[in-house]
Parts: structure tokens; C-alpha cells; sequence
């Protein structure tokens, strides 16, 4: 009874907040409205998002973007963790140096970027063309934008899922690594069989993690291309807020949110069971 | 003890609210975008607090609201959560879509209280503002500042291609020959462009619709949100000149460049011509250390442009207190002295008239030759670009201009596409309005 009225406010909040637009969602993702015309109910608008060229290719960009993100910033994130856990001087500054965007907001990271992608006269080009390379226009190719945003994505994200596997490895039990020791294992041998298996959790963490950043940061795509050249960085939340925001077409945006949803529900519950099956518990 | 402390508080805080309420000024907030480069941002809330000290019944509040796009955005969101704003600056071609959706209010009666008629209000202003600040013959914005796609050039760097800076390029022919001309290349690199336009959002469809109207276009249909014209040869001519400048004269660089490289180009010596917004011309004047002038958009068939810039509008849903607020707000920025030093201090030109009469108006015009050539093209300029759903229209066409400016699709592929797209955008509006019929 007293635990139910202490989390009486909470839920209350819950509730008004994070479940009902949920459920607002899901309705607005049925009603079909026009322009000053009566609301339909159906389903139209997962009719026409999955007719939409423009769902398809944020679709296609997001997988990319999510890949080339999860895959180097986790495995870079999982290299520098080993290799920076032991607590000399040089490493503990060097960590600091890794972790240091994870201090800088996005969207000023972003701005920043910017400048350094500026094609010919910024800081990118102007160093490769020390080395002979001709600019690039990194944010205005639809070929390279992509790939741009990528780049500032593993660099902002490294140091953060660092963090996490540097308190993964402190939980590595050092008998278990003695252990090992005494029978001969050599240090890739120990990696291998040690210490990557008993960091199974956080690897499923830290990737179901990068997972949800994938979908959910576009601020970068809002201050360096909002979503161009033509559609080459559109990730889903950003094309949500177009249809929302630009179009006002709520159908569409609700319709499309359901569907994001869905899926990095599915993926994060996959990724997750996955990770568990080859996790070895101490118990 | 604690109960009544908390009484105290409450009391506090209440007879606070009250006193604040007897002599309260008539607090209004006033959106404004920052849509080129320079120090707008500070010179508008400098602006501001002059008017807050000479009006102590009125209390504005500046709010910046960044990009034109995103000004119309938080202006909606504002408007749809039952808080409009008082007075926000607002692209000039947005003001249509507010008619359409009644989002706004007629300023006529406004007018009318300062003895005026629409027609005779609207005569104060440049006549080219008067398309997008009317409909159906009621005001619905009033002009604050504007401005037009203008030809940025390097002295330096006509000279040194051997042209002759006195005569910039009035055609495109003689557009292409001089941005060969100032072509440089080292090996297979470009050392200095002919041309640079920006191709990000908002800008390329703006010069876009530039090239289309001077190929003789009218773009879009000035009378009826609901149609736009991108696969008439007027609009592919003027996007297979671009794709020429890029692919196959070679002289402007390939995918899209956006405002902040297109200057930095020009300053340092990259680029001999741009195209940029007379809004840029302060921005310009102030960080460019080598001569340069300006020149109206070469034509193809016809010299024009479209107006690009701003009116102040007063959204529905204020109380009539506020809208009085609003309403002295709007008039003492578009009042000729206040239009004419923001006009000079940012580069749009003043859309009042007599705010040219003014001696320090005068003065200036007559010390930066630069200014005048953005006032003398107004002669030529069409209001712009205004349909249903804007935004996504224009969106829809300048996807498919970056997809030429990157070699990734053709100018009739491209603007087939950008049109089936625009049209499905307009399509619920069309439904209602020129598809409804009697039946």
C-alpha cells in the first residue's frame, strides 16, 4: 500500500508523459487526414510510407549509418579499453584524450565539423593537400556525406563506450587470468579465451547501446546537411521530423515512427539474445 | 512550522503576481531568423531594446529562431500548441501558406485605423514586395527586409583573366565565357573556379527559380498555391545550365557547396564570381580584402529575379491587446529610418521607399555603388515561390538540382521526379480546392 502511493507520482508522470503519446502514436499512425477534409481510419499512411522512395532510402541510410558506426566505434572502443587499462601515467592521459568529445555536445561538434569538412579551404583539405590529395567536398557529395557523418559519429563515440569497457575489464576476475597464466596461455590467447568472453555483457550493452544512438541522434544531420545532398543523409528520426515538421503530415510521421519502433525493438531484443547464448556466467 | 512557512511563500509569490500585474507592460514576443551570414542576431536585440525604452507600455521579447525554415517551423508549432507568437519575421513566400491554412490574420483593419486602405498602404513598399505580403487583395505581411540573387565578382581576378571588370556578364553566354575564362587549373586540380552558387537547402531553390525566370519561366503559378512548372523548358534549361557549368565547361565545382564555403572561396581568391543573396552584401563588404563589385543575374531571354527575404506578420489567435502591440511593433521596424539603418547595416534593401529619401540613406548609396546595383535590379524582380506546403515543394526541387550538380541523375530525370514529388505534397490541397467541383 505505502509503495504503491510512493510510486504514485512517478507513474502518474509515466504515464502522462511516455505512455499516453505512445498510445497517441499508434492511433495518429491510423488517422488519415487531408487538407481541410473528414479523417479516415485505415491503414494508408503504412500504405504510403512503404510506397515512399524517400522511407526506403532513410531505411537503406540508417543501415548503413548504423553499421559503420556500431562496428568501428565498438571495436576501436574495445582496442583502446585493452590497451589503455593499465594505470601509468601515459595511459591515463591518453584515455582522457580518447574520452574527451564525450564532452562536447553534438550539435557544437557538428558546427565545428563543419569548418573542418569546408571543401578546399578547411582543415581536412588543407592537410591532404600537404600530402597531394585534392579536395573533396565531404559534406556536399552525395557519395561522401554519408561517410562524413559516419566519421564524426565513431569519433564522438569511441571514448563513451571506452568507458564501458574499461569498467567491463576491472570486472574480469585476475585469478582466472593468473590462471592462465601459470598454464602457458600467451596474451592473444588470454584475449581470446578470457578476457572477450567474460566481457560478453558489456559487449551486449555497449552494442544494443551504439544501436539506440544509431537511431536516435540526427542532430548532426540537422546542423551539417539536413539530410542532403539529395536524400544522401536522411536517417530515419530525421526523416520522421521532416514528415512531421516540413510536410505536416502526422499520418505519415506516426505511421513511421511505429515502424522505426518496431524494428529497434526486434533488432535490440535479437542482438541481445544473440549476445546472451555465447555469454559465459560466473556464478 | 513548516505549513507556515510555506504560506508565506504562497503569499508572496501571489501579491508578487499581483503587483506585477498592476503595472504590467503588455508583454510580446517577436520570432526573428538569422537567414545569412553576419551579426543580425545582435543588431536585432540592440533594435529591441531601443524600442522597449522608447515604448514602456510594450515589452518585446526577441526570440531567435534560426533558419527561415525553422522559423516557420517553431512559428507552427507555437501556433498549433495555442500560443502564437505576437509578430515574427517571416519569409516573405511562407505567407501564403498561412492564408491557406487560416493560421493568420488580415492586417486591413489595422490599417484602416491609420486612415489607409490596403492599396494605398501597399504603395508605400517597393511594388515588386507586393505579391507575397497580399492575397485576394488584404495585407497579410509587411515587407522588413529583402533582397534578390546578385552577382558577386573579384576584380583581381577579372583583370587577371583578361576581362574587363566595367562590363560583367549581362547573358548567360557571356556568363560561361567568363567563368571559362577565370577558370584555373594546376594538373587536375582547380586552383581557382569560375563560378560558385550555394546548393544547400532554401538557397538553390531560390537561384533556381533565378535562372528559370531569367530563361523567361514563371516557375510557379503566382495565383494558385497548388502548381509549380519544374518540367517546363524554362526551368530545364536553366538546370541543364547548370549541369553545363559543372560537367561540361567544368568551371563550378561538382555536388553541393554550401553559403560558408561559397564566401570563404570568394575571399580567398578560390572563386572569381558568386551568386549570393544582396542580404550577404555587408557580410561581404566587410571580409572580402580584395575589390569586387556586383552585377544583376545574367539573363537568358529576360532579366529577372525572384524577391527573397521577409515580411512581419501577426498570427490569428493573439488578443486584441497584443495584436495592438504587435501591430506598433510592425510599424516602427518598417518605419523609414529604422528599415533604412537595417538595410545598412545587414545589405537587404529597404522595402519602404522613402526610406531612400532619408539623408543618411543617401549618403550610403551614393559611397557603396555595391548597393545600388541590389536596389536598381528590384526594377526587375517577381514575387517568389509560393504553394501549399512550401517547404517540401522547394525541397522537392532542390533534391533533384543536387542530384545534377552531382552527376547522379540528368536534368529531365531529375526534375520529373522533383515534379511528381512536388505534386503529390500539393495533391491534398489541390483535392479541395482546384479538383473540388460541384457535383
Amino acid at each position: 500500500m505505502t509503495a504503491g502511493l510512493l510510486l504514485l507520482p512517478s507513474a502518474v508522470f509515466l504515464l502522462a508523459f511516455t505512455y499516453w503519446p505512445v498510445v497517441q502514436v499508434v492511433i495518429g499512425s491510423f488517422a488519415e487526414r487531408g487538407f481541410r477534409g473528414a479523417t479516415h481510419w485505415g491503414f494508408g499512411n503504412y500504405a504510403r510510407l512503404f510506397a515512399d522512395p524517400h522511407f526506403g532510402q532513410a531505411l537503406w541510410n540508417n543501415a548503413l549509418y548504423a553499421a559503420g558506426t556500431i562496428v568501428p566505434s565498438v571495436g576501436l572502443a574495445l582496442l583502446f579499453a585493452v590497451g589503455l587499462r593499465d594505470n601509468t601515467r601515459l595511459s591515463a592521459a591518453l584515455r582522457t584524450l580518447v574520452a574527451l568529445p564525450l564532452l562536447i555536445p553534438l550539435v557544437a561538434a557538428a558546427a565545428l565539423f563543419v569548418f573542418i569538412f569546408l571543401p578546399g579551404g578547411g582543415l581536412l583539405d588543407w592537410y591532404l593537400a600537404k600530402l597531394g590529395v585534392a579536395s573533396h567536398n565531404w559534406l556536399g557529395d552525395p557519395s561522401l556525406a554519408l561517410g562524413s557523418i559516419i566519421a564524426i559519429t565513431v569519433w564522438k563515440n569511441t571514448g563513451y563506450y571506452m568507458l564501458f569497457f574499461l569498467a567491463g575489464l576491472a570486472g574480469v576476475p585476475q585469478d582466472v587470468v593468473d590462471a592462465a597464466k601459470i598454464d602457458g596461455a600467451n596474451a592473444p590467447q588470454r584475449f581470446f579465451h578470457i578476457t572477450l568472453p567474460l566481457l560478453g555483457p558489456t559487449i551486449g550493452f555497449v552494442t544494443v547501446i551504439a544501436l539506440l544512438n544509431a537511431i536516435t541522434q540526427v542532430d548532426h544531420v540537422i546542423v551539417m546537411t539536413q539530410g542532403g545532398p539529395s536524400d544522401a543523409t536522411t536517417l530515419l528520426l530525421y526523416y520522421i521530423y521532416q514528415q512531421a515538421h516540413q510536410n505536416y503530415d502526422l499520418g505519415l510521421a506516426s505511421a513511421a515512427t511505429v515502424v522505426s519502433v518496431a524494428m529497434l525493438a526486434a533488432l535490440s531484443l535479437v542482438s541481445l539474445r544473440t549476445l546472451e547464448r555465447g555469454i559465459h556466467h560466473e556464478s | 512550522m513548516r505549513l507556515l512557512h510555506v504560506a508565506t511563500i504562497g503569499a508572496a509569490i501571489g501579491f508578487g503576481l499581483f503587483a506585477g500585474a498592476a503595472e504590467a507592460a503588455t508583454d510580446i514576443d517577436l520570432f526573428f531568423p538569422v537567414p545569412v551570414q553576419g551579426k543580425l542576431a545582435n543588431e536585432m536585440t540592440r533594435l529591441v531594446d531601443v524600442f522597449n525604452k522608447d515604448h514602456p507600455e510594450i515589452k518585446v521579447t526577441a526570440v531567435y529562431t534560426g533558419s527561415y525554415d525553422d522559423t516557420n517551423l517553431k512559428t507552427h508549432a507555437a501556433i498549433q500548441a495555442g500560443k502564437p507568437p505576437a509578430v515574427v519575421i517571416m519569409s516573405a513566400n511562407f505567407v501564403r501558406e498561412y492564408v491557406i491554412n487560416d493560421e493568420i490574420q488580415p492586417l486591413d483593419p489595422l490599417i484602416a485605423k491609420g486612415g489607409q486602405t490596403p492599396g494605398q498602404f501597399m504603395d508605400q513598399f517597393w511594388p515588386a514586395l507586393r505579391q507575397n505580403a497580399m492575397d485576394q487583395g488584404h495585407v497579410y505581411g509587411v515587407p522588413f527586409h529583402n533582397s534578390t540573387p546578385l552577382l558577386y565578382y573579384s576584380v583581381d581576378a577579372f583583370k587577371a583573366a583578361g576581362l574587363d571588370p566595367d562590363h560583367p556578364p549581362a547573358t548567360w553566354a557571356e556568363w560561361l565565357d567568363a567563368a571559362k575564362k577565370l577558370t584555373k587549373r594546376d594538373g587536375g586540380n582547380t586552383t581557382r573556379w569560375g563560378l560558385m552558387i550555394p546548393g544547400t537547402y532554401d538557397y538553390l531553390g531560390w537561384i533556381t527559380s533565378g535562372l528559370a525566370m531569367s530563361n523567361g519561366g514563371q516557375f510557379y503559378n503566382p495565383d494558385y498555391g497548388g502548381e509549380v512548372y519544374y518540367t517546363q523548358p524554362t526551368t530545364i534549361g536553366a538546370v541543364r545550365f547548370l549541369d553545363e557549368l559543372v560537367h561540361k565547361a567544368h568551371v563550378m565545382p561538382e555536388g553541393v557547396t554550401d553559403a560558408n564555403a561559397v564566401t570563404t572561396a570568394f575571399f580567398q581568391g578560390r572563386t572569381g564570381m558568386m551568386v549570393l543573396s544582396t542580404g550577404s552584401l555587408s557580410f561581404v563588404r566587410d571580409n572580402m580584402k580584395t575589390p569586387y563589385r556586383t552585377a544583376f543575374l545574367p539573363r537568358n531571354l529576360v532579366n529577372a529575379v525572384p524577391i527573397g527575404g521577409a515580411s512581419l506578420i501577426i498570427p490569428k489567435g493573439n488578443s486584441p491587446a497584443r495584436t495592438e502591440a504587435a501591430w506598433t511593433l510592425v510599424q516602427w521596424l518598417t518605419s523609414p529610418e529604422i528599415a533604412g539603418g537595417w538595410s545598412r547595416f545587414t545589405g537587404y534593401f529597404a522595402p519602404r521607399i522613402a526610406a531612400y529619401d532619408l539623408p543618411a540613406m543617401k549618403t550610403f548609396m551614393s559611397e557603396h555603388p555595391d548597393a545600388k546595383v541590389a536596389l536598381d535590379q528590384l526594377a526587375y524582380a517577381r514575387g517568389w515561390f509560393a504553394t501549399y506546403n512550401v517547404i517540401g515543394v522547394r525541397k522537392a526541387l532542390e533534391d533533384g538540382v543536387q542530384a545534377v550538380l552531382s552527376g547522379k541523375a540528368t536534368p529531365e530525370a531529375a526534375m520529373a521526379e522533383a515534379q511528381k514529388q512536388a505534386d503529390a505534397l500539393m495533391r491534398p490541397y489541390v483535392e479541395q480546392t482546384a479538383l473540388k467541383l460541384p457535383q
